[in-house]
């Protein structure tokens, strides 16, 4: 397969046909996966090789779908550019969807540069019909799938792909890859950027692979898109649950869209919990303040004096504050290290809850520094060189 | 008795299949159209004393001609509903009863039914109220990136409830053939029916002396080449003989040249190849520039006030800035200005 960019293709697909694969490489995002575009491979020509270029008519059309990419032929023909193309469907050989039912064939535009798109969108929506029929093989996934079909929460934001039964065993596979509706909108706009990809939509994908019919061997997966996944604290960040002995998705499903919409509230609320907290330190310190997070408010710098002793605190607060503890750094101004670093002593465990509000954190951990201090100082003068 | 399903099989004859290749690479795009014969069902029973008797059907797809459509998508529409009157324009003298099938060519594509062939294939069976059709496909591609070889692939298919089976196909003369043999000679026929064909359309493509008729001209042509080729050849031949003759001439005559130079150069007196001076030119920027103030340096004071001085002349340092003592004339083989008989000035500068 020889992978080529949009730019590419465009420039050897016949000029004709060109508006057409434009819509389709540029815009063209289907299904729940719409991170990934449409791909086009394997461009080829109808024509003879005397024809001088570009005169490229017919391509592979990679489609993700169902976690699977499906790999569709599309013929057209640079003779007859007004023609409607024809269509390969990989190896699904026995998918024949129903002309009638695919508007933009029956009334195909050449002139419409959506059309393809469009037929290609239709052609997909029968592809569902067909793997869902597929499901029939199978009473217990054909059970899940009208289970989760009746929510309208997870029924129309569904794809299925039903694998090739074993004909030795007959055992039958399929994938459920469902979108979850999570609400993603109120994740702080700091934790969405800094990303170096194309953010795109902000999806949570669940793929849900059944290995045999009984549904003995259950496989879930998580999807995030990058920046969600980033705002949560990385791939690792969050774990679903193991599918349960003889459960069924109509019950997982919603146990883990319900552990995602946690993770996100409890993200969402620890930035306000963040600022409460930065908020409550300005009060408190005022002038003593260097700088803090204005973004984030995950750092904050003081400068502070003791019995003639200047010394900076560095505060850095956790993702997931409240429920895990600010860090406290103590820097002296004066002394340094061997290693001609500013002497600095981290302190992690100090007294602190997690249900303080902002302000008796900030009460406390002015009472702990006048107490930690006068040891700060010892340890800066024994260690620390001027 | 045990029944066997049927065994399907599309017997093509070496020449259509060749016609339809010879006519798909002639064709700057894909092509299609009907296919002609007729089908037929035999039904084998094999006869055994140690099983039950085997029911064996062959069913049997004779193409014997084609028809090709003048334009992709004439006898069908986008969702693939077949036009009866296209095909019937086609068939004009009325051989529906032998149409046993359709034919699609496409190059660069996979050896599979697409959406469309399929739908049409089903439809035309409906339209023709012929159950039993047969779909051949033919998909010539590059073998090599660069283009010089191709190959055509050729499949057939039927439908049974709507599933398409691959269908082998035999072609009929080749049908025996091992592959590394090759026909040399074709084989005798003493057919009566054989010789009269061959006596009415022979003249057509044979020449007297038994070549095709496009082999004795592609010869003649070839003749012709040749003999341009080595007229030409003469051509150059003879103008570089022209030339060598030249160059011969050219190197005896450089050859007198110098040997009639090295004579005389004993005798003659060498001739004194200095650059003369242009005196009258001098003479005229001497008269023109040096009273001009223009081109006179200048001494100034600290308070910027000019110092007196005679202006110098700027052509010969030698030559008094007082007078200036004319350069002859009439003598424009003097080079120098004569040194004046005035004393000479020295030009002092007020520090």
């Amino acid at each position: 397969m020889n992978n080529m960019s949009p730019e590419v293709a465009l420039n050897r697909i016949a000029p004709e046909l060109r508006p057409l694969l434009c819509s389709v490489v540029r815009n063209g995002r289907v299904g729940l996966d719409s991170t990934s575009c449409l791909r086009v491979t394997d461009l080829k020509t109808g024509c003879t090789s005397l024809t001088p270029g570009p005169c490229c008519d017919r391509f592979k059309l990679h489609i993700p779908y169902a976690g699977e990419t499906l790999k569709w032929d599309i013929i057209f023909n640079a003779h007859y550019p007004e023609l409607p193309p024809d269509f390969i469907f990989g190896e699904d050989a026995e998918f024949l969807p129903e002309p009638s039912e695919l508007p933009h064939l029956v009334e195909w535009d050449a002139g419409d540069p959506e059309c393809l798109l469009q037929l290609v969108k239709e052609l997909i929506q029968q592809y569902h019909s067909y793997q869902c029929q597929r499901l029939r093989d199978s009473s217990r996934l054909l059970f899940e799938y009208d289970s989760l079909l009746e929510d309208p929460n997870y029924g129309r934001n569904m794809e299925i792909y039903a694998g090739r039964k074993n004909s030795w065993t007959g055992e039958f596979s399929a994938r459920f890859l469902l979108k979850l509706p999570v609400d993603f909108s109120n994740i702080p706009v700091y934790l969405l950027k800094d990303t170096t990809l194309d953010p795109g939509e902000d999806v949570a994908l669940l793929s849900v692979s059944f290995e045999d019919a009984e549904a003995t061997q259950v496989f879930p997966k998580l999807y995030l898109s990058p920046s969600i996944e980033h705002a949560l604290g990385g791939s690792s960040a969050l774990h679903i649950p193991a599918f349960p002995s003889g459960g069924c998705l109509i019950d997982y499903v919603p146990q883990v869209c319900q552990l995602l919409t946690n993770k996100v509230q409890y993200v969402i609320q620890g930035y306000h919990k963040r600022r409460e907290y930065i908020a409550a330190f300005l009060s408190h310190f005022g002038m003593g303040v260097v700088e803090y997070d204005a973004e984030g408010f995950t750092k904050l710098t003081l400068l502070l004096m003791w019995k003639d002793f200047c010394f900076l605190v560095h505060v850095d607060l956790p993702l997931y504050f409240p429920r895990d503890q600010p860090t406290l750094t103590f820097q002296s101004v004066y002394h340094f290290t061997s290693s001609g670093q500013l002497y600095s002593q981290v302190q992690k465990s100090y007294p602190y809850s997690p249900r303080w509000d902002g302000n008796e954190m900030a009460k406390r951990a002015k009472a702990y520094f006048k107490s930690f201090i006068p040891q700060f100082q010892e340890g800066a003068f024994a260690n620390g060189k001027l | 008795m045990a029944a066997a399903p049927t065994e399907p099989t599309v017997r093509l004859p070496g020449i259509v299949l060749a016609s339809l290749m010879f006519q798909h690479v002639n064709s700057d795009s894909d092509a299609e159209g009907l296919v002609l014969g007729e089908s037929k069902f035999e039904e084998q029973i094999t006869i055994s004393d140690s099983q039950a008797d085997h029911i064996h059907i062959e069913e049997i797809y004779n193409i014997q001609k084609h028809r090709t459509f003048h334009q992709l998508n004439t006898f069908y529409n986008s969702v693939g509903d077949v036009k009866v009157e296209a095909v019937h324009k086609l068939l004009a003298d009325n051989k529906q009863e032998s149409v046993i099938g359709w034919y699609r060519q496409r190059r660069n594509t996979d050896q599979r039914m697409t959406l469309r062939e399929k739908i049409v294939h089903e439809n035309l069976k409906t339209s023709l109220s012929n159950p039993h059709m047969v779909f051949v496909l033919l998909t010539p591609s590059e073998l090599t990136p660069a283009g010089s070889t191709y190959r055509t692939e050729y499949a057939a298919f039927i439908s049974r409830s709507r599933k398409f089976l691959n269908v082998p196909v035999l072609v009929t003369n080749l049908g025996l053939l091992e592959p590394l043999s090759y026909w040399k000679v074709s084989a005798s026929c003493s057919a009566a029916g054989y010789n009269l064909t061959m006596k009415k359309h022979g003249a057509k493509f044979f020449s007297s002396n038994g070549l095709l008729r496009e082999v004795n001209e592609v010869n003649k042509m070839n003749d012709s080449l040749q003999s341009e080729l080595q007229k030409t050849c003469g051509d150059v031949e003879e103008s570089e003989l022209l030339v060598e003759t030249l160059q011969t001439e050219v190197s005896a005559l450089r050859r007198k040249v110098r040997e009639k130079r090295q004579s005389q150069a004993g005798t003659d007196v060498v001739v004194d190849l200095s650059v003369q001076r242009n005196n009258l030119l001098l003479e005229a920027v001497s008269a023109l520039f040096t009273r001009s103030p223009l081109y006179h340096s200048q001494t100034l004071t600290l308070e910027a006030f000019p110092v007196p001085v005679v202006p110098s002349v700027c052509c010969d340092q030698h030559v008094s800035t007082m007078t200036l003592t004319k350069c002859d004339a009439a003598n424009p083989s003097r080079t120098n200005c004569r040194r004046p008989r005035a004393a000479r000035k020295r030009r002092n500068s007020e520090s």
